[in-house]
């Protein structure tokens, strides 16, 4: 752990830092309320409006953000994701300028509440031996001692207090604490958590979100990976909850980057191979997968898309959680693109795909702050606040274990991403789930920009002018998420892209697509089909730069185009074949959180590889073909 | 009515604070074991200010600020005061765990009974009366709106399009394709400035309803804008923001119990501060 109290492992190894919360009490969640309509676009028979959310978000209730330095709980962050002014935990005050318009707080199962509990002296806390020990090393000032000695137990398979007659009220509160700020039409708060399996260090991790209020969510307890690190467990677990109370749950896995092969793997967790079974639960419970967020983007990786020009942006790949380096090998069951590809192979084989998701980003914010514009960055964990000094930059995130140096990530490598966007009706519980389970969504790396896409056999180039072109897409096509099933000479798209009305223009949208050949081969292939400007492409179909307008900490919209638009018809289509297509949407050069922070808090060196300018992305998820 | 207002009393937790503060006080003066005067005066030397400093930057691995020294030193006192307060409950060792476990007490009885309280309406009434604006919904625009796409000449184009509807074209017909909602029907204003931008959400209060009116700048072009109806920003009932009453009320009282009841105390205390 080196000298004092930085050098520190985010995850689950460091320091703690003294948390004020408010004590906890035993208190069932009230039922949640009847849902108060909103939009009078209710009775619009297609989803004409679009959310934005993160539902990946930590407070004070993980033990790897309450026990280093983070003070605020799950009131505060959905106080602040609904556009209020808070205090961060360093002390700055925050603030979005603009609401989020859902919440998922999902802090980790493991030890839940065990930072408040500590900080609290909660009477809970004092009548478990190992948690007056840490309420004494805290007391003594050695809360990297405490950090350690709940580290210790954890490893021993002890996590503290983790036991249900503690973690009942805790998740009680948390429970409580989203049914009071869920407010239908305006902003919804989910009930949720962070199951986070992570064998041998390789990240399992999946977030869990509950459609219901209290009166179904409380009624049971967070499977953790106390319990089982087997996502099978999990989906079981799911299963039981939906038959016993009658709710709707899903499950949302992220950061295969650090999984170092395991989370898109070809075989079961025990180590089978995957079955039609397995399949058709995976696909029924994990329908979205988190692409992108702090601990880099996981869209596709350049040495697996070596012709994608866009393909290495923000990788995080140099290990898995500090115990082992990464392998080529190791990147096709890590990164999005290349599992929707196997997908295909195994749905060839299996008869069903086991790979078949929507994309969303999410923060994995652990401030308690859902905070993703680049200017607006509050850091990983609270001590990377602004205000907190070089610690922002230098505090290494992924803490190599074992003398596996080369698998450290630093601070100044996190991007400030993401969030995800909902195509939904209205804003309550049951539409944004709805969407979410139909994978009516879309990823952005935290900017607030719009992609929608459809699918059909007969649009035309007519279609994407209609004023109301929405109306005839979901008429004579399927939206993103679907399965377009019937055939025809070629499958052809409806694609638009608005940016985000306060911030920055578009360069293009590209449409990716992955198929498999008639020997079961997966090939993958990126379409440029709307870009801005008079730009010609050259040599090899290459669509020249959109050019660059940053300078320091600003730029201008001269370049690229507010709105983007396509109808495209897929030239390479084979008849009968099963392919995806995806939709990516890339904004004009920005600055990055490094370069604002350049600006607001003030100049310092930064290593070489440090991003100053980035192009900022949307994902869609994909649509299918050739499913049978 | 003083029985009332007597009632409410002995319900407030900071009442049954100060109730138990006295009765240990009573306690111990007539034990004769008198406090001593010069307890009521906390001295914080130099010294104590640069272990302050030292113990917080071996944490933080920086030296803290100004603001940071003086919230430490705010910390400490408020520290040494539940301390002075809990051993007149008759705790007197001077132990760390001993005085911080104090202090959590001291907090947690003044804001222990939160969780499970209710408000109650004239509470909640007062609450919202004092802030009205804070919860008032955003005003609503009902408006029909034809979009052209941004590109040169599209100011030309507006004002084509705006004499062709002068002359009944149908609207429907007209402009660009976009995800927007053409007709948004009573939609709050910050929705609209999600949807449309800042800039477009503002200039909406600017046009009357009739006429098709603009073009108006979003973040995307030009917008032709026929404002329907516009419902002004109402005072709001309790009952339709009684949630987010309660939920402000909370977190609130939380800090003011915990704030009133430590003050009480500090008020009693003299504070002397040398700072290096």
């Amino acid at each position: 752990m080196g000298a004092g109290m930085t050098r520190k492992n985010w995850l689950f190894g460091t320091a703690l830092v003294l948390t004020v919360a408010t004590a906890v009490t035993a208190q069932h969640g009230a039922p949640s309320k009847p849902v108060r309509e909103y939009s009078p676009n209710l009775t619009a028979d297609y989803p004409d409006r679009v959310y934005f959310g993160d539902t990946h978000l930590h407070t004070s209730y993980s033990v790897d953000a309450g026990m280093v330095g983070d003070r605020l709980g799950p009131e505060e962050a959905y106080r602040f994701a609904r556009g209020e002014t808070v205090t961060a935990s360093l002390g700055h005050k925050a603030k979005l300028r603009r609401p989020l318009d859902f919440l998922v707080v999902a802090d980790h199962a493991e030890s839940m509440g065990l930072g408040p509990l500590v900080a609290n002296r909660d009477p809970l806390a004092l009548a478990d031996p190992i948690g007056r020990q840490l309420i004494d090393l805290v007391a003594k000032g050695d809360v990297a001692g405490a950090y350690r000695l709940q580290a210790k137990e954890r490893n021993a398979g002890r996590p503290v207090m983790h036991k249900d007659e503690i973690r009942r009220p805790i998740w009680d509160r948390i429970v409580a604490a989203a049914d009071r700020y869920n407010d239908p039409g305006k902003f919804t708060a989910f009930i949720g958590y962070e199951y986070t399996s992570a064998p041998n260090r390789n990240n399992l991790h999946r977030v869990v979100m509950f459609q219901d209020g209290g009166d179904k969510a409380g009624k049971v307890l967070p499977l953790s990976a106390v319990e089982s690190s087997d996502p099978e467990q999990l989906w079981a677990y799911l299963e039981n909850y939906e038959k016993t109370t009658g709710g709707r749950a899903l499950a949302i896995p992220h950061n295969g980057n650090l999984s170092n092969g395991r989370m898109f793997d070809d075989v079961t967790f025990a180590g089978a191979p995957l079955t039609a079974d397995y399949a058709r639960r995976r696909q029924r419970w994990e329908p979205l997968y988190e692409v992108t967020q702090i601990k880099g983007d996981g869209e596709t990786h350049p040495l697996l898309s070596t012709r994608d020009e866009f393909a290495d942006y923000y990788r995080w790949d140099r290990g898995n959680f500090g115990t082992e380096l990464k392998t080529p090998a190791m990147l096709p069951r890590e990164y999005a693109r290349q599992a929707l590809q196997r997908g295909l192979a195994y749905e060839a084989k299996l008869g069903v795909n086991p790979f078949k998701f929507g994309m969303i980003g999410s923060s994995d914010s652990h401030t308690s702050l859902a905070g993703t514009a680049e200017n607006n960055f509050f850091g990983k964990v609270s001590p990377m606040e602004p205000g907190g000094g070089d610690v922002r930059y230098d505090e290494s995130i992924i803490v190599p274990m074992d003398k596996m140096d080369g698998t450290r990530q630093f601070g100044y490598e996190s991007l400030a991403s993401g969030l995800v966007g909902v195509w939904a009706r209205a804003n309550t519980r049951e539409d944004i789930f709805d969407a979410m389970m139909r994978r009516e969504v879309f990823a952005t790396t935290g900017t607030r920009l719009r992609l929608r896409m459809f699918a059909s056999w007969n649009f035309t180039d007519a279609d994407k002018d209609a004023p109301d072109f929405a109306r005839t897409a979901y008429t004579k096509g399927v939206p993103m998420g679907s399965d377009l099933t019937g055939s025809g000479a070629a499958p052809t798209f409806l694609v638009e892209a608005m940016r985000d009305p306060d911030g920055a223009n578009l360069d293009r949208i590209q449409i990716v697509k992955g198929w498999i050949d008639s020997n079961g081969k997966t090939h993958e292939r990126v379409f440029d089909v709307a870009w801005s400007g008079n730009r010609k492409p050259g040599k090899g179909g290459k669509l020249p730069p959109v050019g660059n307008s940053v300078k320091g900490a600003t730029y201008t919209n001269t370049i690229g185009a507010p709105v983007l638009s396509a109808y495209w018809r897929d030239p390479t289509h084979r008849a009968g074949e099963r392919a995806f297509y995806y939709a990516r949407v890339l904004e004009i050069p920005t600055p990055t959180w490094l370069a604002y922070d350049m600006v607001q808090i003030g100049q310092r060196s930064l290593p070489k590889s440090a991003r100053l300018v980035h192009q900022e992305r949307g994902y869609g998820s994909p649509i299918w073909i050739g499913s049978k | 009515m003083l029985r009332d207002q007597l009632r409410a009393a002995v319900k407030e937790p900071l009442v049954h604070f100060l109730l138990a503060g006295l009765a240990l006080f009573l306690f111990f003066a007539w034990r004769g074991d008198a406090v001593d005067p010069e307890s009521r005066t906390i001295t914080i030397t130099e010294q104590q200010v640069e272990r302050l400093a030292a113990s917080w930057a071996q944490t933080w691995q920086r030296p803290p600020t100004q603001d940071e020294i003086d919230g430490l030193i705010r910390d400490y006192v408020k520290e040494e005061v539940y301390y002075r307060e809990g051993l007149r409950m008759g705790l007197d060792q001077d132990d760390t765990i001993i005085r911080r476990r104090i202090r959590s007490k001291m907090e947690f009885l003044a804001s222990s009974e939160l969780e499970n309280e209710a408000p109650d309406d004239a509470t909640l009434q007062a609450l919202l009366d004092k802030n009205p604006q804070a919860y008032a919904p955003d005003a609503r625009y009902s408006f029909d709106q034809i979009y052209l796409a941004a590109q040169d000449g599209a100011a030309a184009r507006a004002a084509q399009i705006l004499a062709a509807l002068n002359k009944g074209a149908d609207w429907q017909k007209l402009g660009d394709a976009i995800s927007l909602p053409r007709s948004p029907e009573a939609v709050y204003r910050t929705r609209i400035a999600t949807d449309f931008g800042e800039d477009f959400a503002a200039s909406l209060a600017g046009i009357k309803p009739g006429q098709w009116a603009g073009p108006v700048a979003s973040g995307f072009g030009l917008h032709l804008v026929r404002m329907r109806a516009v419902e002004a920003s109402a005072r709001p009932k309790l009952a339709e923001v009684r949630q987010k009453l309660e939920n402000d009320w909370r977190a609130q009282t939380v800090k003011d119990r915990e704030a009133k009841a430590y003050q009480t105390l500090l008020d009693s205390y003299t504070i002397r501060i040398a700072k290096p």
